[in-house]
This record gives structure tokens, sequence and C-alpha cells, in this order.
């Protein structure tokens, strides 16, 4: 090892510190005027009532489900042609984050569905296909934590993550291709100015906050790997 | 070696044990709709009818807006609260070790 026992390892500088507290109270200030545009500004919908304020957390967890699985694909392309590890970091960082978020918009659309179709779950083309993308999520996690080790193991991976990639545009035009119960698309072309404002803070306030999550979980995911390193020198 | 297997086993564990929640939760809202709804306002929604409404005034479905945003930023304080903390045990962990290479490095030289 070119490295010394003293030199430091990824090492929490000054500016990554920064910028992990501006997004953190960015995401917090957004979260709070989020929160304002959706319980005191934003007019009620018409047809359904007080339900469709979930729609302003709903929407966003969806979009950043999608992106995810793109993210933890085009990552683990990049590791697999450069075989740096910082990729694979990135990657496994994103899935795992990810998966929160494709629970999440599980979840808030059941508890939506409930009022609005009076079920809380249907074979819908468009809540099954994001199943699919929560059951790639749990492959991705499941083949790399008890998958073969090593480089075997982050390949078997990355072929589930590309297949997740496949998915994040299907589910995006699932109501075009199939008769469905869903909303057309995920926003209707519309929608009110004030409803559309609401939508996009929450998108951006969400957005920040999935970027602060994924900061910290990379930075966790990096002193992982400095333990093993380290372990390595140590043995 | 063997704290980085144990860390690995443990990180297992937990992600196991959140996917199973998470699959029985998806299953179990399944059942509900199935067995409590099947018929009627799906119907309806999708020919473009008005939704049914539970209850009568606008704000008969105030606690289904309030579970979501509940469950989301439950979810969401967790998760960074677990990160956290395996974060500072980590840099524990890096720490000691790097304190034993150094006190190893200058016993050797």
């Amino acid at each position: 090892m070119a490295q010394s026992a003293t030199a430091p390892i990824s090492a929490t500088g000054p500016v990554r510190r920064f910028t992990g507290d501006a997004l953190l109270v960015g995401s917090g200030l957004l979260m709070a005027l989020t929160l304002y545009l959706v319980y005191m500004w934003v007019p009620t919908e018409q047809n359904l009532g007080v339900s469709q304020r979930i729609f302003y957390f709903h929407v966003p967890l969806g979009w950043i489900g999608m992106v995810s699985i793109m993210v933890v694909a085009v990552a683990s392309i990049l590791h697999l042609f450069t075989g740096k590890q910082k990729w694979d970091d990135l990657a496994y960082t994103t899935a795992e984050i990810g998966i929160i978020f494709a629970s999440l918009i599980l979840v808030t659309g059941a508890i939506w569905g409930k009022p609005v179709w009076g079920v809380w779950w249907t074979w819908d083309a468009k809540l099954t296909t994001t199943l699919v993308l929560w059951f790639i999520y749990v492959g991705y996690l499941m083949v790399r934590a008890y998958g073969p080790a090593g480089t075997q193991g982050k390949r078997f991976a990355s072929v589930i993550a590309l297949i997740g990639a496949i998915d994040a545009p299907i589910i995006y035009k699932a109501t075009d291709w199939w008769r469905s119960a869903h909303p057309e698309r995920n926003v209707p072309s519309d929608l009110d100015e004030q409803m559309l404002l609401t939508l996009l803070v929450s998108v951006l306030a969400f957005t920040v906050l999935y970027v602060y999550l994924l900061m910290e979980r990379y930075s966790l995911r990096r002193s992982e790997s400095d333990l093993d390193e380290l372990h390595q020198r140590f043995a | 070696m063997s704290f980085t297997r144990d860390l690995h086993s443990y990180a297992r564990a937990r992600l196991t044990t959140f996917s199973v929640l998470i699959v029985m939760a998806v299953l179990a809202l399944s059942a509900i709709g199935i067995a409590g709804a099947y018929e009627g306002p799906m119907q309806a929604a999708a020919q473009g009818a008005v939704p049914a409404q539970e209850g009568s005034g606008p704000e008969a479905n105030l606690p289904f807006l309030f579970a979501v945003y509940i469950i989301t930023w439950a979810a969401f304080f967790a998760y960074v609260f677990y990160v956290s903390r395996r974060q500072r045990e980590l840099r524990n962990e890096i720490r000691d070790l790097k304190r034993a290479l150094e006190e190893r490095d200058s016993r050797d030289s």
C-alpha cells in the first residue's frame, strides 16, 4: 500500500461538510415552504378533495424513485467500464436510497388509492410496473448482500440495475400504453398554476433532500470501504 | 477482519428485516383492498366518473393525508438516524484502527 498509516482516509473536508449542512438546511426550509403551500395556499381540487394534496408528496417520490434506478444503472456501467470503486459505491448507495423512495411511492399511492378508488391496491399497469421497480431494487440489494463476492456479484447486480433502467420509462408511459385508472402521465397538462408551483417546490425540496441523503450515505459507504482497506493493511 | 464480517452480517440482517416488513405491508394492503372493496369505485374511476368519497365533508379524507405525511417523514428520519449512527460507529472504528497501525509502524521502525 502506497498510503501511509497516518494519511487521511476519506477525510470529511470543510467544503464537504458545508455542502452537507447547506443541503440539509435548504431541504428543511424548502420542506417547510412545501408544507405551507400544500396546507395553506394551494386550492383544494374539486373532485378529489383534500386527498388530492397527497399528490404533492406522491409525485416527487415517484420522480426520484425512477431517477434513482437510472443513476444506479449509469454508475454500474461506469464501474464495469472503469473498474473504479467509487462508481460501485455510488450505485450501491443510490440503490439503498432508491428503495426507500420506491417503498414510499407504493405506500403513499396505496393510501391515496383508498379514498379515491375505494381500494388500497389494484393490479393496474402503472402500479404493477412500479411494484416491479421495487422488486428490482430489492433484487439488486439482495444480490449485493448474498451474491458472489467480488467483481462477479457486482456484475450480476449491474444487470439487474440495467433491467430497472428499462422499467423506469415503462412506468412513465404505462398510462399511455395500457388502459389505466391512474391519472395520465404524472402531471396533467392542464394543472392549475398554483398547483403546478406547489408541485415544483415540492419536487425541488425532495430533490435537495435526496441529494443530501445520497451524500451522507455515500460518505458512509466510503468509510466502510476505508475500513476494509485498513483491515487488509492491518492483517 | 471479523469486525467487517460482523458489520456486513449486521447490515444484511437489517436490510433483510426491512425488506420483509415492506413486502408484508404491501401484501397486507393488497389483501385489505381485495377483501374490503373489490368492485365499484375502481370501475367508476376508470370510466372518468367522479371518484367515490368517504364521508361527506371535504375534510373527510384528512386522515389519509396525515398518514402519508407521517409515514414519509418517519421513514426519512429513521433512515437519517440509521445513517448518522452507522457513520459515527465507523469513524470511531477507523480512528482506533489508524491508531493501532501507527503504533505498529512505530514499533517496527
